[in-house]
């Protein structure tokens, strides 16, 4: 894995609260598995960024490396991996994920855009 | 495409004790939703868990027998 490529990632990682690495854009979504993420985060109301990585295959596979998981999307809270929905879901289930993300932008000044109470 | 009883075979080399439960998502036998339920899964993380997981489906995933898959991981108390 290159240093310019680990320095992107670690860019990326650390200017985004919430980061999808995952295949198209937020606009335009080419996975079901990406789409799903973005409208599970939609729910929270909190904003995050969607990179595309479909066809960078260096770059997935310096993700997949890093992470120690070989599927996309991957989701990034604070600069802490998180997996996928498949992890997300679960922690939302159990009441873990909304207070992470309230602290997590918390401490960013940043309140969710819609009133979740 | 790999059927449920090959992916459940998949699992139980690594995880011998698995109680796995597999269903086909779309029906061509490479979209899988796949509950595993161990005893291994004590004492780890769900990200761990996980890991054990697709460890188990490396292969079928990089050989394309396994396109997608969504993973539901519990641990099995003893």
């Amino acid at each position: 894995m290159s240093d310019q490529l680990r320095d992107e990632i670690d860019r990326e990682v650390a200017a985004n609260t919430i980061l999808i690495y995952g295949k198209g854009t937020k606009d335009a979504p080419r996975c079901g598995f990406t789409l799903e993420t973005i409208e599970f985060f939609n729910r929270f109301g909190y904003p995050f960024e969607v990179i595309d990585v479909l066809e960078n295959v260096p770059k997935r596979e310096a993700l997949s490396s890093l992470t120690n998981w070989p599927t996309l999307p991957k989701v990034f809270i604070g600069g802490q991996f998180y997996g996928d929905t498949d992890i997300l879901g679960p922690m939302d289930e159990e009441g873990e994920l909304e207070p992470l993300l309230r602290s997590t932008f918390e401490t960013k000044g940043i309140k969710p855009a819609i009133n979740l109470a | 495409m790999i059927d449920s009883k090959g992916i459940e075979a998949l699992i139980r080399a690594t995880l011998p004790d698995a109680e796995v439960r597999v269903v086909d998502l779309t029906g061509t036998m490479d979209h899988y939703d796949i509950r595993v339920r161990s005893k291994a899964f004590a004492g780890k993380n769900r990200l761990d868990q996980h890991r054990m997981v697709y460890a188990a489906l490396e292969e079928a995933r990089r050989d394309g027998r396994i396109h997608a898959l969504q993973l539901k991981t519990e641990v099995l108390n003893v």
